[in-house]
């Protein structure tokens, strides 16, 4: 992708793309060496503040006077090239080719629709729209020529992927300012490495940013639930259109109940959404919450084309209004949402994240609204909370009426760390769990997972007993099986805390005094029990050294919401404690 | 409140304990490079063939490609530090496609020790030029980025004045013939009396059949150069002669 540095009859310094692949307005002069975008801005920027002086107007030829200082600014840039020329480093350009010649032939035509349809609302790199190219199955030149046809119409820019602000740089994929800065060829570069994982960003580099809404489809939105609303649900869906249609607030945060179905509550609102012509984004921090609700939403609004897009997802470019994606993802869109419903907001990666929170806030149309939906809020987000600058909508309920299963404490005087002289399981303990249901042990470290799977093994020959992490390589299907209940007892780190529903399932936290299990963690781990119509009750039980301040405040939170729901009649007063008997 | 507090113990703590870097490819111990990748990627019992660098067996001179006279014809010596592959190759695209020059000078000092050990001294050292469209794009050379590091490290002059008038398609897509057909002409020298008597090291990143060292070396003995030797990060290894490997 190369950019050269041009200057018309008027003294203006502008930009041709691959020398003249693109429209060219009138006669211009083309320096031959290509120059980074950002190079070229920034002598556009001297030019432009060197034409504005009113002495240079009176003086001389005004064309030797722009040329000389042209010189000038790009001779002292601190680079290693010999001095440049007129005559040998530029060339005289005028263009033949009209703006349309993209468009010659059908094929063409065609092929120039699609990319026109998939990169609205996109802020794409380089690579990004080499994988376009790829999925397109057109020459790479052709995909660039379409994007400076974009430009040129003004419905789209190039911009350096990271920005010279000040005496800092920042980054336009992530917003991060923590930029690796070193002595390019050009002067002063910049490498953007927060989100080197999406591809390199640097200040040399630049990015598509197409500024136009996704496209509007023409057919009728098809909203068919396959579940019906209970009480509690009702009352925060209800909340939630009414968030949407008050133009006065942009902010929302949903605190419901872990396996309240705060999902499928958000979905009458999408549909409404839908129908006004607005765009819908539906992000969360892991591929596994998408891969979750993506069934659930293609079911219920069949015949809506929805985006899946997650790190694995074999094809990037995908068309419709309502996009489900890892907030990863979210940093290739550009103001293209009306509404973004962000699950489970306090989970890792997002939390503390400000690359994603900045991915977010650009993904967002002005105007748009912004909801979070969690189970256990941030105090960050409670802060906002009470400050007013967000609306809080409650949902302490789960659909089936019963209450959230209260975590036991069982204490020992040991440690549960495999090297450290561990407790010995008790046999008659985890047999009766297992008479109530499958099992799912969550344990604090990786490193804790196969020692603890041998001991259970030996403990229990006659179970089937596997376990998983983040880096295991089998992850994917460990995890079908298990949803296929292929497991009596299953190990795993806090993979598998949020956004997964298990039938029947019982939970038992290892060391659930380890520092790294906070409140949060637990009421999260605590909430996989007891979430089906069909098993709403189960077992939690926190096996601990000590009894730490996150269990405590995770057991409080709890019976909180259990009280709440009570009070609000959500939850039957017969069944207040039945889960546990 | 809290941020001030926590900044200030990180820097009490910066203090008293010493921040320990890893190995600079796999993040092991002990730095810059663990034994582990020393033995897997640098191959020291490796020997490498004189005229294309490749990694053979210590007992050989040639692979089997410059035994028949497929390779490189310009060059004196060439030696690759180590096998292109995992952690090694990771590194050096990190370095060029991620932007990330500055990791570049963790190797500086092993890379160099090495050099001196295995290639005579010289008068100077040239990098391998890059066509201004790829450098416009990346911003750095990354011969030119090792160039400056050996020339840090042992002193040794930084010679210029070959420059890279055709773009060429990247070797690594093309077959061996393809690759001597596409350096064709692609560079030229600016000054006949540059490198006039003077013996050199040509510096590249990575270095497959040599046909990129070998054209630059072309033109250097054209305009009188006395004696090319390449340089190169990583090469490949051959494959009939080091049994064992994947």
């Amino acid at each position: 992708m190369d950019f050269y540095l041009t200057l018309n009859e008027d003294g203006d310094v502008g930009y041709t793309f691959n020398q003249g692949m693109d429209r060219l307005p009138s006669k211009v002069s083309c320096l031959k060496i290509p120059l980074p975008l950002g190079v070229i801005q920034s002598v556009q920027t001297q030019m432009t503040k060197f034409k504005k002086q009113r002495h240079f107007r009176l003086k001389g030829n005004y064309h030797e006077r722009i040329r000389s200082e042209l010189f000038k600014v790009l001779n002292n840039r601190d680079w290693d090239v010999p001095k440049l020329t007129w005559e040998k480093d530029f060339v005289s350009l005028r263009s033949e080719t009209p703006a349309s010649t993209a468009g010659k032939g059908d094929d063409k035509e065609l092929l120039f629709q699609s990319f026109d349809w998939l990169v609205r609302g996109r802020q794409l790199s380089w690579e990004d729209l080499r994988n376009l190219a790829h999925e397109l199955k057109c020459y790479e030149e052709t995909i660039l020529q379409f994007a400076q046809i974009n430009v040129a119409a003004k419905k789209a820019e190039w911009i350096p992927a990271v920005l010279r602000q000040g005496e800092g740089w920042q980054c336009q994929r992530c917003g991060a300012k923590d930029i690796k800065e070193w002595p390019s060829f050009y002067g002063r570069a910049g490498t953007c490495l927060s989100c080197m994982s999406l591809g390199s960003s640097t200040s040399l580099k630049a990015f598509y940013r197409d500024y136009r809404p996704l496209p509007e489809d023409t057919e009728k939105v098809d909203f068919r639930p396959h579940w019906k609303l209970t009480e509690a649900q009702g009352v925060a869906a209800e909340e939630i259109l009414d968030f949407l249609k008050d133009s006065s607030e942009t902010k929302a945060l949903l605190w419901a109940a872990c396996g309240s179905g705060k999902t499928e509550v958000c979905f009458p609102s999408a549909a409404w959404a839908l129908e006004q012509g607005k765009s819908v984004l539906f992000a969360a921090p892991r591929q596994d919450v998408i891969n979750d609700v993506a069934p659930r939403l293609k079911r219920d609004f069949p015949g809506v084309a929805i985006q899946v897009l997650t790190g694995n997802a074999p094809v990037k470019f995908q068309r419709g209004r309502v996009v489900l994606a890892t907030t990863h993802q979210v940093l290739r869109f550009w103001q293209a949402f009306d509404l973004i419903v962000l699950d489970e907001m306090d989970a890792f990666p997002y939390q503390g994240n400000g690359a994603l929170e900045w991915g977010l806030k650009h993904a967002l149309r002005s105007n748009g609204k912004l909801l979070y939906l969690t189970a256990t809020p941030s105090p960050e987000g409670l802060k906002e909370v009470h400050r007013g600058k967000m609306r809080l909508i409650r949902l302490p309920a789960r659909h089936h009426r019963f209450p959230l299963p209260v975590p036991i404490i069982e204490r020992f005087s040991q440690r549960f760390d495999p090297e450290r002289n561990p407790p010995s399981l008790r046999r008659d303990r985890f047999e009766s769990l297992r008479h109530k249901g499958r099992i799912l042990v969550f344990v604090p470290k990786i490193s804790w997972i196969q020692p603890w799977i041998n001991r259970f093994r030996q403990c229990f020959p006659e179970w089937k007993i596997d376990g998983s992490y983040s880096s295991d390589s089998e992850r994917s299907v460990k995890l079908e099986k298990l949803r296929q209940g292929k497991f009596d007892l299953f190990l795993s780190t806090t993979i598998l805390e949020r956004g997964i529903t298990l039938e029947g399932i019982q939970v038992v936290v290892l060391g659930a005094d380890h520092p790294v299990f906070d409140e949060r963690a637990l009421v999260q781990m605590a909430g996989r029990v007891g979430r089906t119509r069909k098993d709403p009750g189960g077992y939690v039980l926190f096996m601990a050294h000590l009894e730490t301040t996150a269990i405590k405040k995770a057991i409080h939170w709890i019976e909180d919401q259990n009280r709440m729901a009570l009070e609000k009649g959500l939850i039957g007063e017969d069944l207040k404690g039945i889960s546990n008997e | 409140m809290n941020e001030f507090i926590k900044e200030g113990f990180k820097r009490i703590r910066a203090l008293w304990y010493l921040e320990r870097s890893g190995c600079v490819f796999c993040g092991g111990h002990p730095s810059p490079i663990c034994p582990i990748c020393t033995r897997e990627l640098l191959h020291p019992e490796l020997g490498r063939c004189l005229r294309c660098g490749k990694l053979i067996v210590q007992e050989r001179t040639l692979c089997k490609d410059c035994t028949e006279g497929k390779g490189p014809k310009y060059l004196k010596k060439v030696i690759a530090w180590g096998h292109y592959t995992g952690c090694l190759k990771e590194f050096i695209q990190n370095v060029k496609f991620g932007a990330n020059p500055m990791r570049m000078m963790q190797i500086s000092r092993p890379l160099a020790d090495w050099a001196i050990r295995e290639l005579p001294p010289v008068d100077g050292i040239l990098a391998v030029p890059m066509h201004s469209t790829r450098l416009a794009e990346r911003g750095f050379n990354q011969a030119e980025l090792i160039a400056s590091l050996i020339h840090w490290e042992l002193g040794l002059p930084i010679l210029q004045g070959v420059k890279r008038v055709k773009a060429t398609p990247p070797q690594v897509s093309l077959s061996r013939q393809e690759r001597l057909q596409n350096l064709k002409n692609a560079f030229a020298l600016q000054s006949k009396e540059l490198f006039q008597g003077r013996s050199v090291w040509l510096i590249d990143d990575v270095t497959t059949t040599g046909s990129t060292l070998d054209a630059v070396a072309e033109v250097l003995y054209k305009g009188g150069a006395k004696e090319v030797y390449g340089l190169c990060l990583a090469a490949g290894f051959e494959k009939v002669l080091v049994p064992g490997f994947d």
